[in-house]
């Protein structure tokens, strides 16, 4: 919807009033943000986004599906992308259920522009870390699908803590085939010493959980 | 004027009672005739107040005993008992009497409590609507000035992009200014619908629906209203509803006083060819030098329950007839709220 230059980011909008999505979009064009703008929860849900580090500017009250409404339905969802709430007519429960519930930031309509911007900068950074852990991830799974079922196996041993010698009789092989799996195992997973294939080994074990 | 009245009822009810208690003395103490000194007591509860009745049941017990004394004729032993039946069932209708009526008032009490919550509850979400409905625009303005200055502030100034978010202020800003003239509309409800008035007449007829809230408060009216006023040309019920809410303003400012302090009085005038003058005066705690300024200010309340709208509307209202209204302090105590109509005299009727 912004014809700004493709850039590193994203900021989605999603108010209902047609005026305040046109501002916001040229403000955060006049610094140099790329936007979308949705005048409803409904709308950003079917659209095609980008694959990019985002953040939400998320109006409170709505027809339809109001703002918190939403907010619940994208952790249901789990959709990971940090909210930043504006509301017209905000009051104290209301930004407790939001910050509560993980937003960033609740600001009141008219806000001050540099708060609405530290706020979006501030949920840029925090989508690309997450961005950057889940990228870190999916490489270990992608790895760790590339062992064979045996390296899989001696693998589970190792960072058990067990010698080459225990993990041979627990398995029923000789000494020497542990040896080679182990060689390959830890050359495919890319882990330079025992320490680092453990660490990994516990990141997998979360993503399991 | 409230007292007479009592004292009036006091009396017709003594009078029924003493009928009773006569036909019982005439009669054989056979037959209890006495029993019906509870319609005294029925009929004294609806038109006095609890102590009163207390009071006058006390007196047809006094006067049942007196007329079974007095009573010449029948059985003593049946005629004994007879008495003991009639005091047990005028005492026993008095209790359960006092006893409703204290209800009924409970019930009164807390059914204009509700509609007062009903009312605030309603202003408080009015009045999110709008912040709500004003404040888009005004985010939108605020934002798109922030923008502005970021183009304008750029190198080299981007002032096309400048341009279109002043473009975009100024259509907002108009959009929050007609949405505030649509509030203003709907708060007028609609235009006055006006014809010509007999002043006395809606003053008498706004001072009926305050006969009831005048009479439990125990306030004093006093209404003056020179004689052959010229028609007003007004809406009658806004009118109505400015002079009701001046008169139950006034009422309860004097809640605090004694009951013979209390007094409203209600003046009309002709000021001058051209204007008519009402007002209305209490002898409450007054206002103070702030209060002056700020009581026809929507939302500005010196009542602790108080919405700020009563004045407000009123202030809307005679503003709307041409009119103006203030409001200044009494020389002793209380204040008095001043409105003014155009008045119009037989030359100007005829000329339109």
């Amino acid at each position: 919807m912004n014809q700004n230059d493709p850039a590193d980011s994203m900021i989605y909008i999603v108010d209902d009033d047609h005026s305040v999505r046109a501002s916001l979009q040229d403000l955060l064009a006049s610094v140099g943000l790329a936007s979308m703008a949705f005048g409803s929860a409904r709308e950003f849900m079917a659209a095609r986004l980008p694959d990019a580090p985002a953040c939400l500017v998320l109006d409170v009250r709505m027809p339809g599906m109001s703002g918190l409404d939403f907010q619940q339905e994208m952790a249901r969802l789990n959709i990971q992308i940090p909210v930043v709430f504006i509301t017209a007519h905000g009051d104290i429960p209301m930004s407790v259920k939001a910050m509560k519930a993980g937003a960033l930031e609740f600001l009141t309509k008219p806000f001050r522009e540099q708060d609405l911007l530290d706020a979006i900068s501030q949920g840029l950074d925090r989508d690309r870390q997450r961005r950057h852990a889940a990228g870190l991830m999916d490489e270990l799974q992608r790895r760790y699908a590339g062992l064979t079922d045996g390296e899989r196996d001696v693998m589970g041993l190792v960072v058990s803590g067990l010698l080459n010698k225990q993990v041979a009789a627990r398995l029923g092989l000789s000494e020497v085939t542990v040896k080679v799996r182990r060689g390959a195992l830890m050359r495919k997973m890319n882990a330079d010493s025992l320490a680092t294939l453990v660490k990994m080994s516990e990141k997998l074990k979360e993503v399991d959980r | 004027m409230r007292r007479t009245q009592l004292t009036l009822r006091l009396l017709l009810l003594l009078g029924l009672s003493l009928g009773i208690a006569a036909i019982d003395t005439i009669t054989d103490l056979e037959i209890a005739v006495g029993v019906f000194q509870i319609a005294v007591v029925l009929i004294a509860v609806r038109v006095l107040p609890a102590r009163a009745v207390a009071a006058v049941s006390a007196v047809c017990m006094v006067l049942t005993i007196l007329s079974y004394r007095l009573t010449r004729f029948g059985d003593t032993e049946a005629g004994l008992i007879n008495v003991l039946i009639s005091l047990a069932a005028i005492a026993g209708t008095t209790y359960l009497a006092l006893r409703l009526s204290a209800a009924i008032s409970t019930v009164h009490r807390t059914r204009a409590h509700l509609a007062h919550i009903a009312r605030v509850n309603m202003l408080g979400e009015l009045a999110a609507s709008i912040a709500h409905e004003v404040n888009q625009p005004l985010a939108a303005v605020a934002t798109s000035s922030s923008a502005a200055l970021r183009w304008m502030a750029a190198e080299p100034a981007n002032l096309p992009k400048a341009r279109e978010a002043v473009e975009r202020i100024l259509d907002d800003t108009h959009r929050a200014s007609e949405i505030i003239a649509r509030l203003r509309g709907m708060a007028r409800h609609q235009a006055p619908t006006k014809q010509w008035l007999n002043v006395a007449d809606t003053l008498n007829a706004a001072l009926r629906l305050l006969a009831g809230e005048l009479n439990e408060q125990g306030v004093t009216l006093r209404v003056h209203v020179q004689e052959s006023l010229p028609p007003m040309l007004a809406d009658e019920v806004q009118i109505q509803q400015v002079i009701l809410n001046l008169a139950m303003n006034g009422i309860d400012a004097m809640r605090q006083l004694e009951e013979d302090r209390r007094i409203l009085e209600l003046h009309a005038a002709l000021d001058t060819d051209h204007q008519l003058h009402f007002s209305v005066s209490d002898q409450g705690k007054g206002l103070s030098g702030n209060d002056h300024e700020r009581v026809f200010d929507a939302f500005y309340s010196t009542k602790d329950e108080g919405m700020g709208m009563g004045l407000a509307i009123s202030r809307s209202i005679i503003e709307a007839h041409d009119g103006r209204i203030w409001v200044t302090s009494n020389p002793q105590s209380g204040a008095t709220f001043h409105f003014t109509l155009p008045a119009v005299t037989r030359d100007v009727d005829e000329s339109e």
